[in-house]
């Protein structure tokens, strides 16, 4: 009778070596096998196995892992793969779905519209959610707000963004981006990770993974919430959208919280000193060395990286979170609300901060996009909150010098329908997701900067010119890093895994500078 | 019907060989009688020269076969009397291919060199072949022993020109060459084809010609001339065909090339016609921009035109190889504390000396120890290091630099103009510095120094802070 693999003398019958894990993983066992010999320790794999079960499967995942952290990952996987146009990137995510028709694609003819119903020919066969599949009539609803053109490529922008208004001349403003999920979780997934599913890595861990840390005492990744506001339709986000996948563990985001400490028990407790604190890492470290030495898990050297990040940054996090010698033009330029820790205008403040001090990828969440019903009462706070800081954001990276090699993307995970979700009115209406076009922009680094990509039909219903989908849009950004997204892949799950996904994607060449 | 008859026989024979006369003669008459004028002509004749390409195959093979059973003929003699079939099927088949390869060329309005070479090689291919069919017996009877053989060999080279004029013709001048291994490129001197042009960095040089090179001169060329357009050089271009003009500066809605690339895939005048793909949309952009802003044959660029230059090789200027030094480079990255980075995987994009994890210590003192390599860094990142005005003097040896970061230093821009020597660089960032309007005056004589930034210095205090603007509630 065949015996069960895990069950058998690892001498005669089949060995690690036959398991079906990942190569890297296998190498690093073949690699310890002389150790083990020498210690006289065989008849180990069975341990080894049981705590590769014990911890889900963890185990099994990343082989990249830096044994000495001065070491940079982009070495050894040859990348950038061609000189960049930008070094890090900032990304503005707009969770919820920001209506498109009410802030940027401007459609005038719908105002003639009003009330009526969208014509099935544009609706086609598409089956809508849930929220509005039983209303009986899908009656248009023209944007509430008047648009005007702006700056020098005369760029059309709802009153709703006078701020965004003014920076028009340096966006790269995508009409066509669409996406293939019409629910937040697939959307938001599909849009940070390439698949709906969850478990692979997102765009920030592909970056660390690729192109390294620029400054060994930041994370090369870094995330912020913003702080919701009660009035608005918070969907949730949550650490799998930052999360590394089968990545190590290493390159997943490092959020700062919007409240209190950035960065919990950073500061260390009353009494224990650095030195104190040092030794303790030091102890900790030897016996997760010996830890790794015994059962040559990936994930222990990701944990010893980890704590000496922490304790890095309990001496740069709290120079990165000081504002104190921030010029009054700061505060004017981002307004009164960027001095209140946790809101969208400081996380961007923050954002360029962390630019500076050479994070990577640095990814702000706003969340409250979801706008199904009451638009006119919710849409204008959104935009308040936002719209300001975007335009300080971009603007004092450009002043100081950043925005030549700094990718600023601005993106929710899809756009909102034209027709009303609920009642429409003439004060108010609703909408509801839609996955087919949706607008986002770019700035900086790479990008050309005051042109419109992509259109719409009348309705802002489907593309008619120049479609973006995710996966191409996610392959420019890499473009724009250096990075051909066709090359940087990991090998998971016996899949040669990327970020675009096994649909092909190309980068959009017209976005690029 | 008596075919039993020998009379009767050699008279039908003899009735072959006064058509088959006829007809070549005919054939010879053709182009004298209706001339190639480059316009289109009835459908019918376009509908039926269109089987040229597929009869044409038939008498190649025929005559192919020719020899080969005269050959086995010697060892049984009715394998001869087949080659005489063959013959006889080669001529009518070179006939009908003459015929509708002329019908496809006038129908179709195409002239041009190539064409007519093309022609008189299929005709001079039939009268070779009729030749060949009249002289055999003479041969066969032993009469003329060396005739008919070298006459056969002849129609084998021509057979063989006229096969080639053909492809050529369909398939494009460099079909058969472009993927020639480059020693044998070389060996037999065969080159990309150069036209003249007006002016060498003109955006119609550029961007239009290679445009129209690669989708419209295989018949809008010099071989090959459909409707009397040929689009091989700008003033063919703007010549326009035997309807007129194809290009009217200013005017792209009334300009025909433009109108025909952008119509329906399936619309009978869409261009490139017979299922070539079409434009793509950035090359008709450009057409219609550059028609648009005059045509001109000198404009280097056109207003609202960036072409994309993604895929080309980055331009960058390159810089020599340091694999060799990489123990040297290890050892000043230790003891500064500092990282020297790759641009890019190719070594010749230069390196970034990044401080960013040694801002607190590295000074002018340990900037020098870099300048042993200095060849191969193309940017330093010196912000918020200790650095002062002395670094200028290192900087300035430092001749491969395209950016220079000195944000929040201490530099007050004394000495400034050493950089003035710095050819390539093109980014300097002296933001949050006390640098001063008087200190930077020797930069402006940097041609290729196109980002300077002096946020928060005395040369340019910070901007104005914008008004507060109020977010519009409604419209209605």
């Amino acid at each position: 009778m065949k015996q069960h693999p895990l069950c058998t003398d690892t001498e005669h019958g089949p060995t690690i070596l036959d398991l079906p894990i990942q190569h890297g993983l296998k190498m690093e066992w073949a690699a310890m096998q002389t150790r083990r010999h020498f210690l006289g320790k065989t008849g180990k794999v069975l341990g080894w196995a049981a705590m590769t079960s014990l911890l889900g499967g963890k185990a099994l995942r990343g082989d990249a892992y830096a044994t000495d952290i001065s070491v940079s990952a982009a070495v050894p996987l040859k990348l950038p793969h061609f000189a960049p146009k930008a070094k890090r990137a900032i990304y503005l995510f707009m969770s919820g779905g920001p209506p498109q028709i009410d802030l940027l694609d401007y459609k005038p003819n719908l105002l003639q519209l009003y009330d009526q119903d969208i014509p099935d020919s544009v609706r086609g066969s598409q089956q809508v959610t849930g929220m509005t599949a039983g209303q009986s009539r899908f009656p248009i609803a023209p944007s509430h707000w008047a648009f005007k053109q702006y700056g020098k490529t005369g760029t059309w922008v709802s009153d709703l963004l006078p701020y965004t208004a003014r920076m028009v001349d340096d966006l790269t403003i995508i009409k066509s981006t669409n996406t293939d999920a019409i629910n937040h979780e697939p959307a938001i997934m599909l849009l940070n990770t390439g698949n709906m599913n969850s478990g692979k890595p997102c765009l920030g861990s592909w970056l660390s993974y690729g192109l390294g840390s620029m400054n060994d005492n930041l994370p090369t990744f870094m995330v912020m919430l913003s702080k919701t506001n009660p009035k608005e339709n918070n969907q949730p986000v949550s650490s799998r959208l930052w999360s590394s996948g089968f990545l190590s563990s290493e390159y997943s985001g490092v959020g700062l919280r919007s409240a209190g400490d950035p960065v919990l028990y950073l500061s260390d407790p009353s009494g224990v000193d650095r030195d104190v604190r040092r030794k303790m890492l030091d102890a900790v470290d030897e016996i997760n060395r010996q830890t790794y030495e015994e059962l040559g898990d990936p994930e222990t050297n990701s944990r010893i990286s980890q704590y000496e990040m922490a304790y890095r940054m309990q001496a740069s996090v709290p120079e990165l979170t000081d504002m104190t010698s921030e010029p009054q033009s700061t505060w004017d330029l981002y307004g009164p609300e960027a001095r209140e820790p946790g809101t969208f205008a400081h996380n961007c403040l923050m954002a360029r901060r962390m630019a500076e001090r050479g994070v990577r990828f640095t990814q702000v969440y706003k969340r409250g996009w979801d706008v199904h019903g009451n638009v006119t009462g919710v849409l204008p706070g959104l935009c308040q909150e936002t719209d300001r800081a975007c335009y300080a954001l971009v603007t004092d990276l450009k002043q100081r010098g950043l925005l030549d090699d700094t990718l600023v993307v601005w993106a929710g995970e899809f756009g909102r329908t034209v027709y009303s979700q609920g009642g429409l009115s003439k004060e108010n209406y609703g909408r509801d997701h839609h996955p087919r076009c949706f607008t986002t922009w770019m700035a900086g680094g790479g990008v050309r900067p005051g042109i419109t990509f992509g259109e719409t039909d009348e309705y802002s219903y489907n593309i008619v010119k120049d479609p973006v989908p995710v996966r191409d849009l996610n392959a420019t950004i890499l473009h724009c890093l250096g990075i051909d997204h066709n090359k940087l892949t990991y090998k998971s799950q016996g899949l040669e895994q990327k970020l675009t996904g096994t649909t092909p994607a190309s980068v959009v060449t017209g976005l690029l500078a | 019907m008596g075919f039993s008859n020998v009379a009767s026989k050699s008279r039908i024979r003899n009735a072959a060989r006064i058509l088959s006369l006829l007809v070549s003669a005919g054939l010879l008459l053709l182009p004298s009688i209706f001339k190639l004028d480059g316009k289109t002509h009835a459908d019918w004749q376009q509908f039926l020269g269109r089987f040229h390409p597929l009869i044409v195959h038939l008498p190649i093979s025929l005559i192919l076969l020719v020899p080969l059973f005269e050959f086995a003929g010697r060892f049984r003699t009715s394998l001869r009397e087949a080659a005489v079939v063959m013959l006889s099927l080669s001529l009518l088949g070179c006939m009908s291919a003459v015929a509708l390869g002329y019908l496809l060329a006038y129908g179709g309005g195409e002239t041009g060199a190539g064409i007519t070479r093309h022609m008189w090689s299929g005709i001079a291919l039939t009268l070779g072949v009729l030749l060949c069919l009249l002289l055999r017996p003479f041969w066969a009877s032993g009469k003329l022993p060396g005739v008919y053989p070298g006459l056969l060999g002849c129609v084998f080279l021509l057979m063989a020109r006229a096969a080639h004029q053909g492809g050529s013709l369909t398939h494009g001048d460099d079909y058969l060459t472009q993927y020639l291994p480059a020693p044998l490129k070389r060996l037999t001197q065969i080159r990309p084809a150069q036209p003249v042009l007006s002016v060498p960095d003109s955006f119609y040089t550029e961007h239009i010609h290679p445009v129209l090179d690669a989708n419209c001169v295989a018949c809008h060329g010099e071989t090959k001339v459909k409707g009397g357009l040929r689009l091989d050089t700008y003033a063919l271009l703007m010549k326009g065909g035997s309807d007129g003009p194809v290009v009217i500066p200013g005017q792209p809605e009334k300009s025909v090339l433009l109108e025909r690339v952008m119509l329906p895939l399936d619309h009978k005048k869409f261009m490139p016609s017979e299922g070539k793909p079409p434009l793509k949309p950035e090359e008709i952009t450009w057409i219609k921009a550059w028609v648009l802003q005059g045509a001109s044959p000198t404009v280097a660029s056109l207003v609202g035109v960036t072409i994309n230059e993604k895929f080309r090789e980055t331009g960058l200027p390159q810089v020599g190889d340091y694999s060799g030094r990489m123990a040297e480079i290890v050892r000043v990255e230790k003891s500064a504390g500092v990282t020297l980075v790759p641009i890019s995987k190719h070594l010749g994009d230069g390196l970034i000396l990044n401080t960013v994890n040694a801002s607190t210590t590295f000074s002018d003192a340990q900037l020098a120890q870099f300048e042993s390599f200095a060849p191969y860094i193309v940017e330093v990142e010196l912000g918020r290091t200790r650095v002062t005005d002395a670094c200028f003097r290192t900087l300035a040896k430092f001749t491969q630099l395209r950016a220079i970061h000195l944000e929040g230093t201490l530099v007050t821009g004394e000495d400034l103009a050493q950089l003035s020597q710095l050819s390539h660089l093109t980014y300097f960032n002296l933001s949050g510095t006390k640098v001063t309007a008087k200190a930077i005056a020797p930069l402006s004589s940097m041609k290729n120094l196109r980002h300077l930034y002096l946020y928060n210095t005395p040369a340019q205090p910070a901007l104005a802070a914008p008004e507060t603007l109020p977010v519009a509630r409604s419209s209605l």
